[in-house]
């Protein structure tokens, strides 16, 4: 029998009615790259704060080194030498690079950190004076800080989720390598989570596939595995369906152009010179790695940013000096990368928040009708198919999908003319992904011209007709979606054109 | 030669300074771990009628300062409670505790007031007239030399060592600090429960040396003015040891200005400081671009499984 | 072997501020009964006698709800304030200069008609309490300054001017040694409905009503909830959160201000340092033990006006009035204690 450093048995755990780990095995050898793959919210995330201790599992147990952990916490965790990244950093901005990596009381490196810091820069090729605060530091600086944190806290079992997500193909490239150096030189085990098949090919020696909570495969051995195996356990039966794309165009319903937005703090270029136009039934796709200047282009055609130079017509108008809710008028919705804080407000009930872009068309002086509003929720539910049980409740109280349902539902309603989606699938389980890929390909069909900003290539080369490229505020490339080659896209998106 | 009224003024400008600056030494820590407690007030108030009843009680002067420190400690710990553990709204909860220490302090003093102190806090030197700075300088009482070493000690222990870089760690993020593996809710709990023993030095040294005598709502806003102390001083130690001396200056002015020839109503000149605040923290926002040095995670409560 | 851990709920009773306002009660009444049997007085005797002297005759019940009143205007201004998640700690001083306000008018103009008269001086009391706020609200929606810390120094400021217009400018001779400002004239008296109940209670029944409809069934109301969730949401959605932040301090402290206009005008009937009783504080109990609903502010209002009642008259038998104050905050630390219990959940969890 193999020795497994880490074993889970029968975990299982729910966050109100959604189940988001059903009876899941886990487990892992010594010095080895495990991959853990899946579709966004697999559940893959939720097994691993359940394995640093932040999770309480409803059921289940975890051994270390053959020990059962009745009483794991994210400070035990540590002590017992599991560390976790998260896709959101977990740095103290604030804070120095030292400060961050020796603050942990598992730490080992204290009073030896400069010899250490310098080992480990060379492993993850950095060069920054430890004394720089974490704000200073580029995304791909701050994974490396992140990963390197969990070697100073001697942490024997690495546990990175998604930690490619923000980086650039050469980075990725460079923390492949580094990886593999601490596996062989340090022994450390590690599991990357990742819902790239290239990445988990590349990485890996053992793959563990996720789908719905569950564990459907468990330890193959990455080089005895095709990349059909693992989208077939990853997807399901569910085949990826082919979208249609020979819909008639129509007139251009959104023109961009020379948009320019410079960060006055900083006096740094945020867009630079940006043109472009969607035609009716058409829809344009914006890839890029996120911090590229995406968020601010959707934040200055919908009218949030105005300190902007440049002009834009909706539908023909010049909207250029106006406000959100002039443009709102004239029939343009906005779906937000952020869903929960922009979108939607958080401490709001679901019913004030389904009414957030048309309150203003119905009113009638100073007086919210309760009825027209829930009238119009119920009509959102039905249209929408939205799980919202109580309309009092707040809005959190709502599953991923069902949010962003409402939300998508909330702003495509009233027949749009423009929609800007900005990463509008992120996070959602594969069924909540269809659903919402079929909106936008219904309003489409509808005559709306769509604006699709989102990092998933796989969505973009799916719904696009066209594609650009963002790259430092720039479009620095664009394809028709009929010649897209998506290495060369990848390739832009990392700022090389040939 | 100078002026022996401007040396009574110094004198003055310290004691009235060092009550306000231990009170907001105190509340910087809690606030540091990222927990607010507006029940400074309560809490000033709570050690200053223990500490008194302790003194009148006993004339034991020691145990009198260890009483009103430990009761306003653990009063604190109500607040430590409510927001820590239970996670409950912190705005709400230090307004009562203010409420409630006030109502609690002049329940408990009611048989006290106007009582005299047999022994109060006395300079450390025998100097009781000063007549130079030196003089004033070396015959404050053993709380305001306290006050200065708390001052240095502080300041240190938050930049200088793990105990409070862990702490700075909780109330900037406390979330990145727990998957560090650092106690978010023990950290809190004592940050807030040695704000409390801070506030409550301030109240002895309010009964048993500023003014040694105990009466209802003696506090007079001080506790407020030390939580507004913290924003002036963008929660550094020194900084606030200078608005500590700014608003002792102010408060020690009051009573002296008719006596250099101002003709301003002293009423008027009373609300000087609270004027002064309003437009400091107006200055201090608009200076720093809304940096004004507070903890981000200030007032948030941590639960770990937040999504 | 099993562990207990902590869990949130998914949802949250309805009426768990009710329940937790209940229990929170009931371990005021117990903390109190033990400060009363320390110091050697019976508690279910005593407490029958605030029963008695605070709601036992059509008297005491009316000066009961008198009490109530600025517990419950102030506590309206707060919760209104809320719902763009701002606090307003000031409610003190703007009760004091809705009654200066309403002296100043009072002094500086003339009426022939004394209902026009009355009118306009309680218009003059809301704006008074606008303008005590004015500051706090300005600093806050263009720079930004934290608004707990403002709206609480104005109280001292505005503490400061009152003392200064009752010792100085406004002295009346013949209060003597006593510092307030002259009686103003009985034709501004506000009328009693019965007992000594004062007009103002359905002064206050209307506010109640109209904080209800503001709050609940407005569009105002909807924008300050979207601009109280996130800022961004706001911007988002086209809504203008600075301009709703300001208008809400503005009526906040308008509604403050009324009820210094009412004390002045059926109770004190001159400015001096009674005008209010600590109202402005008490109030925030009283708003923050409803979750700041209207209709709750109301109730829990003439509970608290009762309370208040009921401690000063039992101070005749020797037990501090202070007792009151201590019910009414420990009622709040008890259903803030409770309400940890509806929203979390603690849960035994299996390891096998």
């Amino acid at each position: 029998m193999k020795q497994y450093i880490l074993e889970a048995k029968n975990i299982s755990k729910s966050f109100g009615n959604v189940r988001a780990l059903e009876d899941v095995n886990f487990y892992l050898e010594k010095g080895i790259i495990h991959g853990l793959l899946g579709e966004n919210g697999a559940g893959k995330s939720s097994l691993m704060n359940v394995l640093s201790g932040i999770y309480q599992p409803e059921k289940g147990s975890i051994f270390v080194n053959n020990i059962k952990q009745t009483n794991l916490n994210p400070e035990y965790a540590s002590e017992l030498g599991i560390g976790m990244v998260h896709q959101e950093f977990r740095l103290i901005e604030s804070f120095s690079i030292q400060d961050n990596l020796t603050l942990s009381k598992s730490n080992i490196y204290r009073d030896d950190f400069k010899n250490a810091f310098e080992k480990y820069s060379e492993i993850f090729s950095l060069s920054v004076n430890p004394e720089k605060t974490i704000s200073e530091l580029s995304v791909g600086e701050k994974q490396k800080i992140e990963i390197m944190k969990l070697i100073f806290n001697n942490s024997s079992i690495m546990l990175l989720d998604e930690p490619t997500a923000v980086l650039t193909p050469q980075e990725t490239d460079q923390l492949k390598n580094s990886l593999k150096r601490l596996s062989e030189e340090d022994e450390k085990t590690i599991v990357l989570i990742s819902h790239k098949l290239k990445e988990i090919r590349e990485f890996t020696e053992t793959v563990f596939v996720m789908k719905n909570g569950e564990m459907v495969a468990e330890n193959l051995l990455t080089e005895n595995v095709t990349d059909n195996n693992l989208i077939e356990l990853m997807m399901g039966h569910i085949k990826k369906s082919v979208i249609d794309k020979s819909n008639k165009v129509g007139d251009a319903k959104l023109n961009i152009k020379s948009v320019e937005y410079v960060d006055k703090v900083n006096n740094y270029k945020l867009l630079d010179n940006i043109n472009f136009e969607i035609k009716a039934g058409e829809i344009l796709g914006i890839a890029g790695v996120s911090g590229n200047g995406q968020v601010e282009l959707a934040n200055i055609i919908s009218g949030i940013q105005v300190d902007y130079s440049g002009e834009i017509f909706i539908n023909g108008q010049d909207v250029s000096g106006k406000g959100v809710k002039s443009r709102k008028k004239l029939n343009l919705s906005y779906i937000p990368e952020n869903r929960l804080g922009v979108g939607l407000a958080p401490g709001v009930s679901i019913l004030d928040n389904s009414i957030v872009k048309d309150y203003f068309k119905t009113r009638r002086g100073p007086h919210l009708s309760k009825t027209k509003t829930k009238t119009y929720l119920e009509n959102l539910i039905n249209t929408f198919s939205i799980k919202a049980p109580d309309s009092k409740a707040e809005i959190s109280t709502l599953s991923g999908g069902n949010m962003q349902k409402l939300l998508m539902g909330r702003e495509l309603i009233s027949k749009p003319e423009v929609i800007i989606a900005s990463q509008p699938t992120r996070g959602l389980d594969v069924n909540a992904v269809e659903a919402i890929h079929n909106l936008l390909v219904d309003q489409r069909d509808g005559g709306s011209a769509i604006l699709l900003i989102s990092e998933d290539l796989d969505e973009l080369f799916k719904l696009s007709n066209r594609l650009l490229v963002m790259y430092e505020g720039k479009i620095i490339k664009s394809f028709d979606i009929d010649n897209a080659d998506i290495n060369n896209v990848g390739l832009a998106m990392a700022g090389v054109i040939e | 030669m100078i002026d022996i009224q401007l040396i009574g003024l110094f004198n003055a400008t310290l004691q009235a300074a060092t009550l306000l600056f231990i009170a907001a030494l105190g509340e910087l820590i809690t606030e540091k771990s990222g927990i607010l407690n507006l029940g400074v007030e309560g809490m000033i108030s709570v050690g200053a009628v223990t500490g008194f009843m302790t003194a009148v009680n006993t004339e034991n002067i020691f145990l009198a300062v260890l009483v009103g420190v430990l009761s306003s400690s653990a009063f604190a710990s109500i607040h430590a409670l409510v927001t820590v553990v239970l996670k409950q709204d912190q705005t709400v909860s230090g307004l009562i505790l203010t409420i409630l220490g006030l109502a609690l302090s002049s329940l408990l003093g009611k048989n006290y007031v106007g009582k005299k102190l047999v022994t109060k806090l006395e300079g450390v030197t025998s100097v009781t007239d000063p007549s130079s700075i030196l003089e004033v300088l070396i015959s404050q009482n053993i709380i305001f030399y306290l006050a200065v070493l708390l001052m240095f000690i502080t300041s240190f222990v938050l930049k200088h060592t793990m105990f409070g870089r862990r702490l700075e760690a909780v109330g900037e993020d406390s979330r990145s600090s727990d998957s560090m593996g650092l106690k978010v809710a023990k950290t809190q709990f004592i940050a807030t429960c040695v704000g409390g023993a801070f506030a409550g030095l301030s109240g002895v040294y309010l009964t048993l040396s500023y003014v040694p005598y105990w009466t209802d709502n003696m506090t007079s806003g001080r506790g407020w003015i030390a939580l507004a102390l913290v924003i002036f001083g963008g929660w550094k130690p020194y900084r606030t040891a200078l608005g500590a001396l700014l608003f002792g200056f102010l408060e020690a002015l009051v009573p002296r200005l008719q006596t250099y020839g101002f003709e301003l109503s002293p009423y008027i000149v009373k609300i000087t400081p609270y004027v002064i605040t309003i437009l400091v923290l107006v200055i201090l926002t608009i200076y720093k671009g809304g940096k004004t040095g507070a903890p981000k995670n200030i007032g948030v409560p941590f639960f770990r499984e937040n999504r | 072997m099993n562990n207990l851990k902590l869990f949130k709920r998914q949802s949250i009773n309805e009426l768990s501020t009710f329940y937790s306002f209940l229990i929170g009660f009931v371990i005021a009444i117990f903390i109190g009964s033990i400060i009363l049997l320390v110091q050697d007085k019976n508690p279910i005797d005593t407490f029958s006698l605030m029963l008695r002297l605070s709601v036992g005759s059509i008297n005491s019940l009316s000066s009961s709800l008198n009490k109530a009143i600025p517990l419950i205007l102030a506590g309206l201004g707060i919760s209104i304030m809320n719902s763009v998640k701002l606090w307003n700690i000031g409610a003190e001083g703007q009760i004091f200069l809705g009654a200066i306000a309403v002296n100043y008018l009072y002094i500086n103009t003339q009426f022939n008609s004394p209902t026009l008269h009355i009118f306009v001086l309680l218009i003059a009391g809301f704006v008074g309490g606008s303008l005590c706020i004015l500051i706090p609200a300005i600093t806050k929606v263009v720079f930004g300054v934290n608004e707990i810390i403002t709206t609480l120094l104005t109280n001292y400021i505005v503490f400061g001017i009152t003392i200064f217009l009752i010792n100085g400018p406004w002295k009346d001779p013949k209060s003597l040694n006593f510092p307030a400002a002259a009686y103003v004239g009985e034709e501004v008296f506000l009328p009693t409905i019965f007992g000594k109940l004062s007009f103002g209670f359905l002064i206050c029944i209307l506010f109640t009503a109209l904080a209800h409809y503001l709050k609940n069934k407005s569009v105002f109301g909807f924008e300050m909830r979207i601009a109280g969730g996130s800022a961004l949401t706001a911007v988002y959605a086209g809504i203008n959160a600075r301009q709703k932040a300001f208008i809400a301090m503005l009526i906040g402290g308008g509604f403050a201000g009324l009820a210094g206009a009412i004390e002045l005008l059926s109770q004190t009937h001159r400015v001096s340092t009674g005008i209010s009783q600590g109202f402005g504080y008490t109030a925030i109990i009283v708003a923050a033990i409803t979750g700041m609903r209207p209709l709750g502010i109301f109730l829990v209002g003439c509970l608290f006006g009762a309370l208040s009642i009921g401690g000063s008259v039992i101070q005749t038998i020797g037990v501090s009035a202070y007792i009151s104050d201590i019910i009414q905050a420990s009622t709040l630390f008890g259903a803030l204690i409770i309400q940890f219990f509806f929203t979390y959940q603690i849960k035994k969890v299996e390891n096998d």
